[in-house]
């Protein structure tokens, strides 16, 4: 009793707002409440709504979190987040609805990324030599043309069963449409056209080893001259191995294309969704690593940079997702085991929905949807619990609680922090990554699904606390549980005294409402809810 | 190269954004000893520790440690080679608790259960205050877990910034007598303000002023040179 009463003087801010959080979420139950029915139908919509709310949560989280940490660490406000997140949704529809053309992509990009793999060997071989010291501002530039000059010959030659975004036949919102019915049929793959297989093959292999040197030449010259580092550490052998394992990777899936596309294409949804996840959650860690490695490590020091850079890298991905999947709004089906109707569904129990895998399941008299309601949530916390302990209970989650704090004295005791960086900034874009897939379903897949979430992402980080962990969480669930809550009143009225119509609040109030309960939360707390006092 | 030198910086410049903060400075530090830098506030004293470990490298100037040139390497390369740092306000991690804070040092697993008998008997506070996290120490206590991170791993060299800096002189003469036992095996570059600790401490002391280091030689002598410590240290 003593502990919570000196708790409550400590942190008398953080108690009176939440308490009247609390007060709020009651009275918006009870308006939801429905007094005419009987026994547990009573709380109907407010189970629903909540389950909702917690779901719209759930993904503002796995976004959060990521950035949350990595702005923590290393002070970048990652405003391509947002975009990451997007590709994440758009990637993994790719796997779950056109398998067929993320085995045809693989192969490009793992001989490419194959050949930018030697980075390190050649930064090493190439470092200090005389003869090329002397030429050392021009020829990466000449190595970027010839890069260029070769990639432009032959990547686009590589056959990629796609889509076109200017038919409709052939489109992604009519792939979409037909994944979603159960009548989805691939067109045949294409096949090298005016230029010979090994040709197209091995220039792609030959561009991304010429990008690698490129860029080996401009790490180079940026090195200040007193440096004396690479010698210290082994030769990278491990870098040629991955480079030689990715190039025998792409190469194989090429030559396997056919029956690895129909094995994929013969799989049960469920599969596919799971490969999807996987494939996205990859792709955003690989991104991450690219844009740490490549852009925001040279500009650490200077935050304004870094922002304006991230906000570019942003417009940059919206615009690619434009030009690879088009602008027009489509969906994405749910995996089988959430998708039974008929026999058996809506399902009355947990073992009749496992059973009939229903897409729905009767709660209190009301439908809950599994996919959205309850396997969302559920994945939200399995990810709070795998990440918090990640944080708390190994050796990498210490160094980044020790970096948030001091990162320099890090350094200073050995460890070396740009890697843990470069780490951190993988997993965080991997975690919005896996939002951006998991949430597809749900929302569907627009260019501007980023956006949204980036802002509510930002508003739940203001409201928890911007570089707090258990911030993350709470803002999200209670932004996922305001929207939720509105969206549900909109449909239902409010009654106000006096008013002869209850009052509807329309979509738009939705983020108004979000940013106004931001804004009287930053006034009571500035640092939000767990965010630390400096 | 004199075989009993483990440190020797040489002539290096620093800049920390467009400050010249060292322009010239030197430091010898034999193997076994305890050498002190003195010098006023802003002198370049801190900077200069830093610069030895590459945490602000030098423009200019060399820094051999172990017979290895060690200027323009990384930090944490630097920090690997044997060196350890006890940085000025005790900054330990605060968010970690007194164990995390000694396993974050470790280089290999196992480091810390070699070294903790030798650890807590220069500290047995430490021993009893383990789960605590670091915010709830005082601060003597969060000193000494700043000196015992540095103890973990296998450190030639130990560079300490300020350790007597706000203590009260129960805990200064105690923190005296755990850095004199630890210097029994480890050769220790000292920054500190308070002349009396760094006179009892060091055999050696080095002059920093104004970003050139000015005078150097034996402490004993130092101690009968009022007119040097006038000149250099007291308050100007």
């Amino acid at each position: 009793m003593n502990t919570l009463l000196g708790s409550f003087r400590k942190n008398r801010n953080l108690w009176i707002t939440l308490i009247a959080l609390l007060i709020v979420f009651v009275l918006a139950i009870r308006g939801l409440t429905d007094q005419e029915a009987v026994g547990g139908e009573r709380y109907k919509n407010v189970v629903i709504t909540i389950l909702r709310g917690f779901s719209t949560g759930s993904i503002i989280f796995l976004v959060a979190s990521g950035f949350s940490i990595i702005f923590g660490l290393m002070n970048v406000l990652n405003m391509a987040h947002g975009a990451l997140f997007m590709i994440g949704a758009y990637v993994g529809w790719t796997v779950a609805v056109r398998p067929d053309t993320a085995v045809d992509a693989f192969t490009p990009i793992a001989l490419l990324t194959g050949g930018f793999m030697l980075v390190p060997i050649w930064d090493r071989l190439l470092d200090k030599r005389e003869w090329l010291s002397r030429s050392a501002h021009i020829w990466p530039w000449l190595g970027l043309i010839l890069t260029l000059v070769v990639l432009v010959f032959t990547l686009p030659k590589y056959p990629i069963t796609s889509w076109d975004v200017g038919s409709y036949e052939i489109s992604p919102v009519n792939f979409a449409f037909a994944a979603s019915q159960g009548i989805l049929e691939v067109p045949e793959a294409e096949q090298f056209v005016g230029i010979s297989p090994a040709i197209g093959l091995g220039g792609i292999i030959l561009g991304g080893i010429l990008a690698g040197i490129t860029v080996a030449g401009f790490v180079i010259n940026r090195r200040p001259a007193t440096a004396g580092a690479s010698e210290a550490e082994p030769f990278p052998w491990n870098s040629l191995i991955y480079c030689l394992a990715l190039i025998a990777l792409g190469l194989l899936v090429h030559f396997f294309n056919t029956s690895i596309s129909n094995y994929l294409l013969s799989l049960d949804t469920t599969w596919l969704f799971i490969l999807a996840i996987l494939v996205a959650v990859l792709t955003g860690a690989a991104l991450g690593i690219l844009i740490e490695t490549t852009m925001i490590r040279r500009l650490y020091e200077t935050h304004f940079y870094v922002l304006m850079l991230t906000l570019g890298v942003n417009a940059i991905i919206i615009e690619i997702v434009r030009t690879i999947w088009g602008a027009p709004e489509f969906t994405m089906h749910r995996p089988s085991i959430f998708a039974g109707v008929g026999d058996g569904c809506p399902a009355e129990s947990f073992a009749a929905m496992m059973e009939y895998k229903c897409a729905t399941i009767r709660v209190l008299g009301g439908r809950v949807r599994t996919y959205n309601e309850l396997f969302i949530p559920v994945l939200g916390i399995v990810v709070l619990i795998a990440v918090w302990i990640l944080l708390q209970r190994t050796r990498l989650g210490m160094i980044v609680r020790a970096g948030v704090q001091d990162s320099e004295m890090v350094e200073a005791l050995g460890i070396n922090v740009q890697r843990v960086f470069t780490t951190v900034f993988a997993l965080g874009v991997g975690l919005a990554a896996l939002g951006g897939v998991i949430g597809a379903p749900s929302t569907g897949l627009t260019t501007t699904l980023g956006d949204s979430l980036l802002i509510n992402m930002l508003v739940a980080l203001s409201i928890g606390g911007l570089t707090s962990f258990p911030g993350a969480a709470a803002g999200g669930l209670i932004v996922g549980l305001l929207q939720q809550f509105i969206i549900k009143y909109g449909q239902i009225g409010i009654n106000i005294p006096f008013m002869e119509e209850p009052f509807k609040p329309t979509p738009p109030l939705v983020p108004a409402m979000t940013v106004l309960l931001m804004v009287i939360i930053l006034l009571v707390m500035p640092q939000g809810l767990f965010g630390r006092k400096e | 190269m004199d075989n009993n030198i483990l440190l020797k910086v040489e002539d290096i410049h620093t800049f920390i954004g467009q400050f010249h903060i060292l322009q010239g400075v030197s430091v010898e530090v034999p193997k076994g000893t305890i050498v002190a830098l003195l010098g006023r506030n802003g002198a370049g004293k801190t900077t200069t520790l830093k610069s030895i470990l590459g945490l602000t490298p030098p423009t200019r100037g060399q820094v051999v440690f172990d017979g290895k040139q060690i200027q323009g390497l990384r930090s944490y390369d630097i920090a690997t080679m044997g060196i350890g740092f006890v940085p000025e306000h005790r900054a330990i991690f605060r968010d970690l608790s007194v164990l995390e804070n000694l396993r974050i040092a470790e280089r290999q697993k196992g480091d810390l259960e070699k070294k903790e008998d030798f650890i807590f008997s220069l500290f047995p506070d430490l021993k009893r205050l383990i789960k605590l996290p670091g915010t709830n120490l005082s601060g003597g206590q969060q000193q000494m877990l700043a000196v015992a991170r540095a103890l973990v791993p296998e450190n030639k060299l130990l560079l300490i910034d300020e350790p007597s800096e706000g203590l009260a002189p129960v805990i200064i003469e105690q923190m005296m007598e755990a850095i004199r036992q630890l210097s029994a095996e480890t050769t220790v570059l000292l920054v500190e303000q308070n002349f009396t600790v760094a006179s009892q401490l060091a055999q050696d002391y080095i002059i920093i002023e104004e970003g050139h280091s000015v005078k150097s030689g034996v402490m004993a002598d130092l101690v009968n040179d009022p007119e040097t410590i006038h000149r250099y240290l007291e308050a100007a």
